[in-house]
């Protein structure tokens, strides 16, 4: 009877072998294509080839960076250390206003990221840009 | 004589249902983890900022060079193809994210010319990599 009970279950038994080495395949594939590196990055908005949205001139911070990477604010020149502090006194001004970064086109792209970035630093909520025309 | 031998074969043998368990699970998390990133095939200097946030998401990478030139997916590709490529990669990964990786001194025309273009592939959610100061 014991024994009977035995063969039986021996029988039943699926053979998961082949199974087994496809899921290890699956397995070593997905993590050989698995890459965690994730990109950082700085987000900006461009308003592109819409009518500009009604807001008032006086609720605009407007910033120049011209071909050469000299930014003006306020028809001020600024180095890029002093754009922080420029557009926090200007945002205890006026709380409300919205950063418009206007870059000439050969200008370094690096100079742009970085007064965006120097924007939401000093606490800006919007940031916007605007290239200059060819 | 047959008897014992099976007896002796099934003594010998390890329970694999646990490795099993594991391998799953395994298997399971790199399904979901992975997002098929294409390289640009490009490594800019990005520029340092203070304040950088990490996009999950971003799976479109598009290179620009210090000269201006375009590269995607290890291919220096035209302008003029940037939309198309943007909308395949949508069609394959509907809620990736496009990340613009441009040189320190990339000209910001061509960056700008990229975002609409991107844009008008389909991606809103655009950002251009930085690195953060200090690393």
């Amino acid at each position: 009877m014991k024994r009977r009970i035995h063969s039986n279950e021996e029988e039943a038994e699926i053979n998961i072998t082949p199974m087994l080495d496809v899921v290890f395949i699956l397995l070593i594939f997905f993590i050989v294509t698995t890459s965690f590196v994730k990109e950082l990055g700085v987000d900006l908005s461009r308003p592109s080839n819409e009518p500009p949205k009604d807001v008032e001139v006086s609720e605009v911070i407007a910033i120049k960076i011209d071909r050469t990477g000299t930014i003006t604010i306020k028809n001020r020149e600024t180095d890029i250390r002093a754009v922080r502090a420029n557009i926090e006194s200007a945002l205890a001004i006026k709380p409300d206003a919205s950063v418009v970064v206007a870059a000439d086109r050969e200008a370094d792209a690096g100079i742009l990221v970085r007064v965006v970035d120097q924007a939401r630093v000093a606490g800006a909520q919007r940031v916007s840009l605007a290239a200059l025309a060819r | 004589m047959a008897r014992r031998h099976s007896e002796k074969q099934e003594d010998t043998e390890i329970n694999i249902t646990p490795m099993l368990d594991i391998v799953f699970i395994m298997l399971i998390f790199f399904i979901v983890t992975t997002s098929f990133v294409k390289e640009t095939g490009i490594d800019p200097t990005r520029p340092k900022v203070e304040r950088a946030t990490e996009k999950p998401r971003g799976n479109i990478l598009i290179g620009v060079t210090e000269s201006g030139d375009i590269w995607f997916n290890k291919q220096e590709i035209e302008l003029t193809l940037v939309r198309q490529r943007v909308e395949e990669a949508t069609a394959e990964s509907p809620e990736s994210s496009a990340v613009i990786i441009a040189d320190d001194g990339a000209p910001t025309g061509v960056v700008i010319d990229i975002m609409d273009q991107v844009r008008l592939g389909g991606v809103i959610d655009i950002s251009v990599a930085a690195e953060l100061e200090g690393s």
